[in-house]
């Protein structure tokens, strides 16, 4: 089908944007740096086809329903949220350096989603229990936040690789934003993935409410939403109030991160209203 | 603030406390994912010990989201979020009161250089510009003509400062939430075969069935599949009851409940009931052959009078041969009790001697009937998840709190701006300052914004 041609393209294109990103790094010049976002642009904007010609097929087929619905569909949403995410943060900062770190993490998420074993790409209809509004907008919010921490997390692993550099550091190390100014954006972003989240969390559970009968069943999904949900919630606390930043912040934004992929993977390892596998 | 603080008030006040409390949830709720919980449990049991199992279980490890520690840390939570919030309110409330005056040395005392520009103008050209542009922007804006120099000063989003506020009293009033719908709510479900009527539930809890102030009748049950054979839909139609008198009738259906009297009904399964109708044929030997629809329980009467018959059982599928009823016949002196397959013939085929080694398949047992299953008219329960929680519209509110709250958080903040143009000789000179709490990154961006527009404003006069 032509959309899964598509998104095997983006694949290479996100791929490409990340080379050029580290060649920018690596030699200096800006005309990589302006390649790498062309390509992330061109990547997001096919990827954005793609996922508009699988929710037309699944029209076609009779189904009819936003393309959010399986693994496989939420694997592609995410890397489209995180590459949105970071296009939008650079735009505002004007500063290519955070490319390198996030677009291989959408480049990785979409090559899983395309080669991993066993995974299902076929539009499917959905059970009478996925058949609501709320599905859309609960899917669309946490991986929005999904999104957010992930690249708080990549922030938290430049602000290491700032760190550990000598006492005279590369041009790639001198080419990264200050300390601070990681510090501040990774901060942001856990603040906008915390909206999110919650937003994610109380929309599903309005959709728990309408499906199953309760708003919260301590589901292992619903649970690991709400720890990694307290985890940003210490994070933001220990930040305004006890004045942790830098290092502090970034460890939280890694754990918090950790957290957020065994809600999205790990739970499945677990008996689960939620599984996408099954 | 010169209150006398106790020990007691400064340990619930601290936000030390709350992010242990925080990390201990956080830990708690793992720890629930790892153990098996309620039902579960059960199986685990057998791996472990009794007297280790006794044990977990008096510490509640098995029903950890319910028990006394989770209770415990968050009536904790509760404690220190309201001691904090009042400990730290009066501020937030003289922060929300505090009027700026427009003529204010303090904040001018340290202006960078990039907040300031002169222009070839007049003060006053230069102070009604500047004015105009505060206006626009902002809404409560002051003026004060002091030896020759004017001064501003605006201020924004005062109510930004009460989002921490409205985020934290959400959490108290989730946590008041939940504990009203545990307390007083029910969790329950209730399986009803088409055309019958309950009038009580099973409780999730595993207690005693809770009886319902009314009566709900099955009336019909649809399932539609795609061709996949997975279910696209499936409905119940509804009837409630009370004393004996319809009340309201109801299609449920997945994702669209029905309430009544304070219980939710969600449809959440369904199955083949037990009991559904079965179409017959009786033929005697060389005689006539009858059809009757009979269903389990009933008895008739044999169409030569020689006896009656009994329907014990309808079977969809036993022992994976199909659909099947068991029949007893009973006659003067005789009484024959045999199974009515509706596959026979398939039976016979797999294996020619069935009815010679199980005579209580052959459907001629009772001479001189053979009794045919034409088919089954399939009946089916649907599976009904009952719930009563009085706190859902209690949590409702506070996650509209929550979210609120956090929205005012993000996207707001209370600061205030002001403006200085001094005479300078043939120029007037223009600064900008301004106060944040918060976000003055923030703010500075956005005073480089508004002196670059007046800026730009006094140039194009000229
Ligand atoms: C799950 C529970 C909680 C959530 C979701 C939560 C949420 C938040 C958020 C989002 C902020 C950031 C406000 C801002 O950016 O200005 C904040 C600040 C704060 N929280 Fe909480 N909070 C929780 C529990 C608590 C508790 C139990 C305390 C008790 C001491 C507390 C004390 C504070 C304080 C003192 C601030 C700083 C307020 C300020 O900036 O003036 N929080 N909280």
């Amino acid at each position: 089908m032509i959309h899964t041609t598509i998104l095997s393209w983006v694949t290479f294109i996100y791929f490409a944007a990340f080379v050029f990103y580290l060649f920018r790094m690596i030699l200096g010049r800006e005309f990589w740096g302006k390649a790498a976002t062309g390509a992330a642009l061109a990547g997001l904007a096919f990827q954005s086809v793609a996922l508009a010609l699988r929710w037309r097929a699944s029209y076609d087929l009779g189904f009819g329903h936003a393309p959010l619905s399986n693994f496989y569909e939420s694997l592609i949403f995410f890397a489209w949220t995180i590459v949105l995410l970071y296009l939008l943060i650079e735009r505002r900062l004007k500063n290519r350096s955070i490319g390198v770190f996030v677009l291989p993490v959408a480049f990785l998420i979409m090559a899983y989603a395309s080669i991993a074993p066993g995974m299902n790409q076929r539009i499917e209809p959905l059970i009478p229990a996925l058949q609501s509004n709320w599905l859309t907008s609960h899917v669309l919010t946490c991986f929005m936040g999904y999104a957010a921490f992930t690249v708080a997390f990549a922030l938290g692993v430049m602000y290491f690789v700032k760190k550990t550099a000598g006492p005279e550091p590369g041009l790639f190390i001198r080419l990264l934003p200050s300390e601070f100014q990681i510090d501040e954006l990774m901060y942001s972003c856990a603040a906008l993935g915390f909206i999110f989240l919650t937003l994610g969390i109380v929309t599903g559970s309005v959709w728990a409410h309408y499906a199953w009968g309760s708003y919260w069943s301590w589901d292992p999904k619903e649970t690991w939403s709400l720890i990694t949900w307290l985890i940003y919630a210490v994070m933001l606390h220990t930040r305004l109030v006890r004045g942790w930043r830098g290092r502090r912040m970034a460890v939280m934004a890694m754990v918090g991160f950790g957290c957020m992929l065994f809600t999205y993977l790990g739970v499945n390892l677990l008996p689960s209203l939620h599984s996408y596998m099954t | 603030m010169t209150k006398n603080k106790s020990g007691i008030w400064s340990f619930f006040a601290s936000v030390q406390l709350a992010i242990v409390l925080l990390s201990l949830i956080a830990f708690f709720a793992l720890v629930g994912t790892l153990v098996p919980q309620r039902e579960a449990a059960v199986a685990f049991a057998e791996r472990i010990s009794p007297a280790l199992f006794s044990f977990l279980q008096k510490m509640q490890i098995f029903d950890l989201y319910h028990s006394v520690w989770f209770i415990l840390l968050s009536g904790l939570l509760a404690v220190n979020l309201i001691i904090c919030s009042l400990d730290r309110f009066p501020l937030a409330w003289r922060r929300f009161r505090m009027k700026h005056e427009p003529e204010n040395e303090d904040v001018f005392r340290d202006v960078p250089e990039e907040n300031t520009f002169s222009a070839r103008t007049d003060v006053q050209t230069a102070a009604d510009a500047a004015l105009s542009l505060l206006r626009r922007k902002y809404r409560a804006v002051e003026r004060a003509d002091e030896a020759g120099s004017v001064w501003l000063c605006a201020q924004k989003g005062r109510f930004a400062g009460f989002g921490v506020y409205i985020v934290h009293v959400s959490i108290l009033v989730l946590i008041a939430g939940a504990i009203l719908g545990s307390v007083f709510g029910v969790e329950g479900y209730v399986h009803i075969p088409e055309g019958e009527t309950v009038e009580a539930i099973s409780l999730r809890s595993g207690n005693a069935p809770l009886p319902l102030p009314f009566a709900v009748r099955c009336d019909k049950f649809t399932v539609e599949l795609y061709e996949s054979g997975m279910p696209k839909t499936f409905q119940s139609d509804l009837t409630f009851l009370k004393e004996g008198r319809v009340v309201r009738t109801a299609k449920l259906l997945v994702n669209h409940p029905v309430e009544f009297e304070g219980f939710r009904f969600y449809q959440s399964s369904y199955g083949a009931a037990p009991g559904g109708k079965a179409t017959l044929a009786l033929s005697r030997e060389g005689g006539a052959r009858d059809i009757m629809n009979v269903s389990a329980g009933y008895t008739f009467a044999l169409p030569g009078k020689e006896g009656m018959f009994q329907v014990l059982r309808v079977e969809e599928n036993l022992m994976s041969m199909g659909p099947a009823v068991k029949i007893v016949v009973r006659s003067k002196n005789e009484e024959a009790t045999f199974w009515v397959f509706q596959q026979i013939e398939r039976i016979r085929e797999m294996n020619p001697d069935a009815i010679r080694q199980v005579p209580m398949f052959n459907p001629g047992l009772f001479r001189p009937y053979t009794f045919v299953l034409l088919g089954l008219e399939e009946k089916y329960y649907t599976g009904l998840q009952v719930n009563r929680d009085p706190g859902t519209p209690v949590v409702a509110v506070s996650a509209l709190g929550l979210i609120g709250g956090l929205m005012l958080i993000l996207f707001s903040y209370a600061r205030a701006v002001w403006i200085r143009v001094a005479p300078s000789g043939n120029h007037v000179l223009v600064a900008i300052a301004g106060r944040s709490y918060k976000n003055q990154p923030g703010l500075q961006k956005e005073m480089q914004y508004l002196l670059a527009e007046l800026k730009d404003h006094l140039e194009k006069r000229q």
